[in-house]
């Protein structure tokens, strides 16, 4: 399959991409690392006029460190991520998430950025043209009905990306740019619930870099992913667990303290598990706790999830996935 | 749709080559400059037969548009032989079987060069991580793992990798 038809714009500093972001508004898509978006546009299921093409933007690549936590460029890719030293000391839930994205070859070439921005996914939607039109257009994507939800007026593609939980977890935050100049915007602002638009970014926003606050730095965290090959899959479950505890290591007698637990794939968002928490605050955790913390937060984050079947496996395997990958992730930290 | 022109650096020759702008590197290098080593597959951007290196690192050819790729090194299987015989992985890869129908060999090729170059002396670990970006629905990868095995070994007593 060919790509659409598209022009390609290179700019070369974020000034020049917001530029040419707000002059070609609504008819312009970003391509970063391309490993999401090049698939999607030989499905023709982007068709824009004109493609900007972000790599060569230099202020946007890069991890620096600070006072008030870390900055990572949006351009900067899960390779250069997974290899950074203040990541894999600091932010570890982070490092434990992106290396289970795809693969290795693409993980050099996916950004954080993308994969923060990564669209929804449904076995109705991430089809060719040909298929989409012999076996029925859906709500996503040029068509007026769900396939998979009962009713079938609401899209429930899935979100699918992996570094989003551990990011939450984090308390990332996002700076974006717009003609209207700088914002910042907590994570899980940026994401609607809807399947079929599930960025909360007008076509003339730049996301620039992520922060991870200084206050987030050496969690302990664990992230833990359903897909049925080992390697490439997108996530058909995941959770990632973070919290702190007074006494470095997790012993017998520690205190969870800042507990986040957050799921993917099995909502049209990345979810914090508030409820999950909130129970958790302040419960002992050691080799003898660590399996009662974890069927707490196995049991409240599965009651979150709403799994269709959007992907492969069923919905009920995969809502039970995030219960047991739950308590895994809290078991691997005990 | 109207063709620009763009320069590429493949295999350390430059190519001024006039393509239109959605062509994808993997489309430019088979059809533009005739070199087909590099395979389309999966058309999903997930199976690796389309493999090549960007400045020394691999990525796939069927996820980048040519046009990004203007000022990096692009190195493709045609670009890997030595002085013009094959290199100690490819004889390796022949040797032990590495390659049965051969259609993802090339991507292996280049995602193995590139762990090679980065980890001389790579653990078994390391070896499985870095097949797991590309498919292969014949080896079943162990006679790859034995090919890589041997090529190292050749490479560190500076000889042909030969079946014992």
């Amino acid at each position: 399959m060919s790509l659409p038809d598209f022009q390609v714009l290179r700019p070369r500093t974020n000034a020049e991409a917001v530029e040419l972001l707000a002059r070609h508004a609504g008819d312009i898509r970003i391509i970063a690392g391309g490993t999401d978006l090049v698939p999607s546009m030989r499905q023709k299921l982007f068709t824009p006029k004109f493609v900007l093409d972000i790599r060569a933007i230099a202020e946007l690549n890069g991890i620096r460190e600070s006072a008030a936590g870390l900055s990572i460029g949006a351009m900067t890719t899960l390779a250069a991520i997974e290899r950074h030293p203040a990541i894999r000391k600091n932010y570890s839930v982070l490092r434990e998430a992106t290396i289970t994205v795809a693969s290795p070859v693409i993980r050099n070439m996916a950004t954080l950025g993308g994969n923060i921005c990564l669209d929804t996914r449904c076995l109705w939607y991430n089809q060719s043209l040909a298929w989409r039109k012999s076996c029925g257009f859906c709500i996503k994507k040029d068509g007026n009905l769900c396939h998979v939800a009962p009713g079938g007026t609401k899209c429930w593609a899935a979100f699918s990306a992996d570094t989003p939980p551990a990011l939450l977890c984090l308390g990332a935050q996002l700076e974006i740019l717009s003609p209207q100049g700088v914002r910042i915007v907590p994570l899980q602002d940026l994401y609607s619930g809807a399947g079929e638009a599930p960025l909360k970014l007008a076509s003339t926003d730049l996301l620039a870099a992520i922060h991870l606050p200084a206050a987030s730095s050496g969690l302990h965290g664990a992230y833990k992913k359903l897909r049925i090959r080992g390697s490439i899959d997108y996530p058909l479950a995941g959770v990632a667990v973070t919290f702190r505890n007074g006494a470095g290591n997790p012993t017998a007698n520690s205190i969870m303290k800042d507990v986040r637990v957050a799921i993917t794939a099995v909502n049209p968002a990345p979810l914090l598990v508030r409820e999950a928490a909130k129970q958790l605050e302040g419960k002992p955790f050691g080799e003898a706790t660590a399996e009662l913390a974890g069927e707490l937060a196995g049991e409240l984050a599965a009651k979150s999830a709403r799994p269709l079947t959007t992907s492969a496996l069923t919905p009920e395997y995969r809502k039970e996935m995030v219960r047991v990958l739950a308590k895994r992730a809290l078991l691997s930290l005990a | 749709m109207s063709k620009i022109l763009i320069m590429l650096n493949v295999n350390g020759r430059s190519h001024e080559i006039a393509c239109e702008p959605n062509t994808l590197l993997l489309d430019c290098l088979r059809q533009d400059l005739g070199l087909t080593g590099s395979k389309r597959a999966c058309d999903d951007s997930s199976c690796g037969a389309c493999t090549v290196q960007i400045d020394g690192v691999p990525m796939l050819s069927c996820a980048l548009l040519a046009v990004s790729c203007q000022g990096q090194r692009i190195t493709t299987i045609e670009g890997v032989a030595e002085h013009g015989s094959l290199s100690a992985l490819q004889k390796a890869y022949s040797d032990w079987g590495g390659s049965q129908c051969g259609y993802c060999t090339p991507g292996f090729m280049m995602t193995v060069n590139a762990l090679l170059s980065e980890t001389p002396d790579p653990t078994d670990e390391q070896i499985g991580a870095a097949l797991s970006s590309n498919l292969c629905r014949c080896t079943g990868y162990v006679q790859m793992i034995q090919a890589i095995k041997a090529a190292i070994r050749a490479e560190q007593q500076g000889r042909a990798a030969k079946r014992a």
